[in-house]
């Protein structure tokens, strides 16, 4: 079929009128072949102005459109939409920079218009090649899958659950609850985590949208967003489920660091040397000491150092709660016990936010002792314990306690690893999982659809678990919507059949692990679900044969070739 | 050695950051030589090496390939491939007969609207000293 | 509520980065947004940081896609120079009265050429590069600030102050000057509605012992982020107010702390990042950091700490007792934690200052009926759990209006009201 290419130059005012000149531009390309139309038009994005534009391009039958204007970036999608009003489709359509790319930076006006000349005729060469795309979608699936039922996992059930949306919550122990569950406590109001949790559950249990699965684990999780087809395996009995989900939510939670890497603190080798979770666990009313603090001879202690950042160093990060969980910790064993002398060591406090430093002050107030000390050591001493320590002039002190308390760093759960590599997505030197974008997408990780909240993510206190496990569900419901098609990327890049070699080097590169290899094929075949269009894969084929929709070879040569003439 | 030598100079800008920076050398009124002719590309990482060769071939006195600054790619990594495939190009230039220093790699950040006017204009200057591309004479 | 999740509008007050995201996540399910933004661009305080901790990155490329993406929106109206009036009813039907101030700017004609300033006789100080720099009475707050198109400031405007100029129209030949323009009172109906309002930073005058505004080289941290900037006053350049670049840095974190007993969470992390900006400007650059306890809290902000550390930064934990003038910098006593005193003689000093509640939080926090804390913050409905909701239903809040957090902490709250708005209206 003939090509009829139309090309409009807009003046913009005088913002293009004065800096270039229009006519000789009209005259230059006029005479080119395919050009069924040139004309010049004083402001093009206005409503006359796309109205004009509308009309000219019915009116002449145009299969291509050239605007010669301001910067794509500015009314790429306005004068796409007006193909679109025109029956023209839009992917047949190219810009040419003339404003900021041109007359704003061109003072000699006989430059100026050379250049423009040259812009406008390569984006005349390249449409030519140009191909008419279609928008595409496919279905999904508004189900989410929830791995990990502590309080961010049941959050994010809560949100996303609906009568058009069901959540499945797999947890790998018997009950739901995580670690929050067992603190007695909670910071700052100290009231009971278990009360929290059972509050939290009776919204969730009660939802016929929400199955739950305790004693089982995700076995397998294939496909990609929107689409994910999950194996979850009950560990006893060894029954499968395998069901279909838009999404996946891991929250599974974190670990305390293993301390036996760190001797110097004294655990597992003295007595009374306890970790935060092994506190927690004694304060809570069934526990092993039926909620009385007390040291392993059975009497309480007179005097408690709580240690702070234990790891800190060798892990290379702030576990950022601990701080405000050691207050609360001097606070539970000043009211339990108020005869006890309790010290903390810290080596910076780390108190953010509106409310935090209140707390700390308050709990000061009490009569708790906050000792800046570095360079810890932990011994026996007889039948009690010397910590010793580092102060800021260096000096080495020691301070005799009946018990310890360590605050070690906190991990991410033990499981995080297993999934990591099931979802393909890359672990950092300290075990966390790759986000989308760290300040932009901080609950959405690399791999599309499956987000990543909560300790798992990064060592955070309740509040904001529970704000990032409805921030993911907030990232679901926006898009996927029950009955709603998921629209995909249009310049998606296709990777040809006849020249593909199976050598794999687009796989290796694409940023999006958006390709997959056709075993039986054996060729690489872009998954469009994932394609942003970069073009990386394009660029790195060494046959040609991955080529991205309107970013082609031929496409973009076509650029070249004019501009150079 | 005849008249003024004016430079062809083709430029692959990347969609997000640096054609970004050089809209925003417009809208700040910088100067930016008028022998720079922009071709944009959604990310640097597109630019393929055989695409620069072509461009050399069909006459350009200069390439320029600017990115967002490594880091910042929209599309996360496409810039680290566009800079191995410079440095790669650099050194195989001298094998298709071309002066390494005609091919420049820059990140153009989407606020240094200042910055692409001074690295278009050192550009051209380099380019327009080294006279032109020894390839133009081979294809005449 | 409607169950028809299309139909949903939301307003959100705030054009911030909380603001922005949450707007448009709400957007791309199908809702109907209102974002009512105060000033006349939207942006927010992170459009003025030229770079990002802790990668460093690009602030104004980083958001330009949610920029680009929010302007070509068709489901979300974008309201600068406007602000909430009053707000009735209840979760589900809200009715809002927003005032839109006029910009004497016609936003469907002005294609940001920006020939109107030239011939604007007035010149002020311009508060968005923290008077670094001046302005005209018609003009937009920094290159590059959105929507790019002008405001005239009435308040210095010579024909709004009763004469007769009218310079920017008549050099403006897209007829997109209108001073006929009127304000606007805009009644909306709405089923939620975020809070985003941002922050503010402690107003250093407040703190006289460190100099500032007295001192010739003292500046605040956000004066400091205008003069990196490479869309700013100075062009990205570093140099003290004699126009030379300085040899030595100070950097006092903690500045208003005591006074407002918080700890402003971001500080340490963003006098970190100027000190690592600062070196590689000007390698060679002697920088000194005094703080009383370094918050780098997470998973990576530490590094980034170290990094900084490693490169030379020293970071002293000290109390500051006294800071003076010392030829053309500064003399900074200060008292270490064992008691040590010593002085550090630096070319410039910069304030970390407190963070505080945006400006009309108390007028705000009337006119929706949600409570604040002691500090100004709006009041989450359960401290230590419900970060994003109210006590009011269907009033939600994201980001520093709540609470001064970072960037990621902010960003995950606006898309948790997403979550519960959504959530919702199911």
């Amino acid at each position: 079929m003939a090509k009829k290419i139309g090309v409009y130059v807009c003046e913009c005012g005088n913002n293009i009128a004065d800096n270039v000149d229009i006519d000789r531009i009209i005259k230059t390309i006029s005479p080119m072949r395919n050009i069924e139309v040139i004309e010049k038009y004083r402001l093009l994005c206005s409503e006359d102005g796309k109205e004009f534009l509308k009309q000219s391009i019915k009116d002449n039958e145009l299969t291509h459109l050239v605007v010669a204007a301001c910067s794509p970036k500015q009314h790429e999608q306005t004068f796409m939409n007006v193909c679109l009003a025109a029956g023209l489709n839009p992917y047949l359509f190219q810009m040419a920079n003339i404003r900021e790319q041109c007359a704003w930076v061109t003072p000699d006006k006989e430059e100026a218009t050379d250049k423009a000349i040259r812009q406008i005729t390569a984006a005349i060469a390249r449409v030519a090649y140009q191909e008419a795309l279609g928008k595409r979608d496919i279905d999904v699936s508004p189900d989410v899958l929830v791995i990990g039922g502590g309080i961010a996992g049941i959050r994010a059930a809560q949100v996303l659950a609906s009568s058009d949306r069901k959540v499945y919550l797999v947890e790998k122990s018997s009950s739901l609850g995580g670690k929050v569950k067992s603190f007695d406590k909670l910071f700052t109001k100290m009231e009971s985590g278990s009360a929290l949790i059972d509050k939290e559950l009776r919204k969730v249990e009660k939802d016929e949208n929400v199955e739950v699965f305790t004693d089982s684990e995700v076995e397998q999780i294939l496909g990609f967003f929107g689409n994910f087809e999950i194996k979850v395996v009950k560990e006893a009995t060894g029954e499968e489920r395998e069901f279909n989900v838009g999404a996946v939510v891991l929250a599974t939670g974190f670990d305390l660091m293993d301390l036996k890497a760190l001797p110097q603190y004294g655990y597992d080798k003295l007595q009374d040397v306890y970790t935060s979770i092994e506190f927690e666990e004694m304060n809570v009313p069934g526990g092993p000491t039926s909620g009385k603090i007390l040291l392993k001879n059975g009497k309480p202690p007179g005097s408690v150092a709580i240690i702070h950042c234990v790891g800190r160093e060798e892990k290379g990060y702030c576990s950022k709660v601990c701080c405000m969980y050691s207050l609360k910790f001097a606070r539970m064993l000043q009211d339990r016990l108020p005869e006890a002398k309790v010290s903390q060591i810290y080596s910076d406090l780390c108190i953010p936010g509106k409310a935090y430093q209140k707390f700390y002050d308050e709990t000061k107030g009490l009569g708790v002792e906050f000792i800046h000390g570095e360079k810890i050591n932990i011994t026996q001493n007889g039948k009690g314990i010397t910590v010793k320590y580092e102060s800021n002039s260096g000096q080495g002190i020691d301070l005799a306690v009946d018990m310890v308390i360590l605050v070690p760093a906190m991990e991410p759960g033990n499981d995080t690893n297993r999934f990591a590599e099931m979802l393909g997505i890359p672990v950092d030197n300290e075990g966390f999982l790759a986000q989308e974008h760290q300040l932009l997408a901080p609950v959405a990780s690399s791999v599309e659809g499956v987000f990543v909240v909560g300790c798992t993510q990064g060592p955070k206190n309740i509040s904001e678990s529970i704000v990032q496990s409805e921030a993911a569900a907030g990232k679901i419901l926006s898009t996927l919507v029950p009955g709603r098609k998921l629209e995909l990327e249009v310049k998606t890049s296709e990777i040809s059949e006849t020249f593909c070699t199976g050598c794999k080097t687009c796989i290796s590169v694409c940023p999006y692990s958006a390709i997959n290899f056709d075993n039986s094929r054996k060729i690489a075949v872009v998954n469009e679900a994932l394609c942003h269009g970069c073009g990386v894969c394009a660029a790195a084929c060494p046959s040609g044969a991955a080529r991205v929709k309107n970013f082609a070879f031929t496409q973009i040569y076509q650029e070249v070739e004019a501009l150079l003439k | 050695m005849g008249g003024e030598f004016t430079p062809r100079i083709v430029g692959f800008l990347c969609n997000w950051c640096s054609y970004a920076g050089a809209d925003l050398a417009g809208s700040t009124k910088q100067k930016v030589p008028s022998s720079l002719s922009v071709i944009k590309v959604m990310c640097s990482g597109r630019v393929e090496p055989v695409l620069i060769a072509t461009a050399y071939l069909r006459g350009a006195d200069g390439v320029l390939l600017a990115g967002c600054h490594p880091g910042d790619c929209h599309y996360r990594e496409g810039n680290y491939y566009a800079r191995r495939r410079f440095a790669l190009l650099e050194k195989t230039m001298e094998t298709l007969g071309l002066e390494p220093a005609r091919l420049m790699l820059a990140w153009v950040s989407a606020s240094e609207g200042q910055r692409f006017g001074e690295v278009t204009n050192l550009f051209t200057e380099r380019i327009k000293e080294m006279g032109p591309s020894p390839l133009k004479k081979a294809l005449l | 509520m409607e169950n028809n999740k299309n139909s949903i509008s939301v307003l959100v007050i705030g054009a911030g980065i909380a603001g922005i995201e949450s707007s448009l996540l709400l957007a791309n399910s199908g809702a109907k947004v209102y974002l009512v933004e105060k000033a006349s661009y939207f942006g927010g305080n992170i459009i003025k940081c030229e770079e990002v901790f802790p990668n460093m990155e690009c602030a104004t490329c980083m958001i330009a896609p949610k920029q680009q993406e929010l302007l070509q929106s068709e489901s979300i109206e974008l309201l600068t120079l406007s602000e909430v009036e009053d707000v009735q009813g209840s979760v589900g039907d809200f009715t809002v009265k927003v005032k839109k101030r006029a910009r004497y700017v016609n936003l469907e004609n002005c294609i940001g050429c920006n020939e109107c300033f030239g011939p604007c006789p007035v010149e002020v100080d311009n508060e968005f590069e923290e008077k670094l720099s001046k302005r005209k009475a018609i003009y937009i707050p920094c290159p590059g600030a959105l929507p790019n198109a002008p405001v005239i400031d009435t308040d210095n405007c010579l024909r709004f102050k009763g004469e007769n100029c009218q310079l920017c129209q008549e050099n403006c030949v897209f007829d997109a000057i209108d001073y006929t323009q009127q304000d606007e009172s805009l009644e909306l109906n709405v089923q939620a509605i975020v809070v985003a309002t941002g922050f503010k930073t402690y107003d250093l005058t407040q703190a006289p012992q460190y100099g500032y505004g007295k001192l010739n080289n003292v500046y605040s941290m956000v004066e400091v982020e205008r003069i990196c900037a490479s869309n700013g006053p100075t062009e990205g350049q570093i140099v003290l107010r004699n126009g030379k670049a300085p040899e030595s840095v100070a950097i006092i974190h903690c500045v208003g702390r005591e006074e407002k007993g918080y700890c402003s969470s971001v500080c340490c992390m963003a006098s970190i990042k100027q000190a690592h900006f600062l070196k590689n400007k000007i390698p060679g650059l002697k920088i000194t950091q005094l703080y009383s306890d370094l918050c780098v809290p997470g998973r990576v902000y530490q590094r980034f700490y170290e990094e900084v550390k490693e490169s030379g930064v020293d970071f002293i934990r000290a109390t500051v007792s006294e800071v003076k003038g010392q030829g053309t910098g500064v003399a900074i006593k200060y008292k270490t934690e064992n008691g040590e005193e010593n002085t550090l003689n630096v070319d410039m000093l910069i304030l970390a200052p407190a963070i505080e509640p945006g400006v009309d939080s108390a007028r705000l926090a009337d006119i929706l009926g949600i409570p604040q804390d002691e500090h100004g913050f709006f009041n989450e409905k359960e401290p230590d759990l419900d970060s994003v909701d109210t006590s009011r239903e269907g009033v939600f809040i994201a980001g520093c209006a709540q609470s001064p957090k970072d960037v990621p902490d902010t960003v995950a709250e606006a898309e948790a009201t997403v979550g519960k708005i959504l959530s919702l209206s199911r």
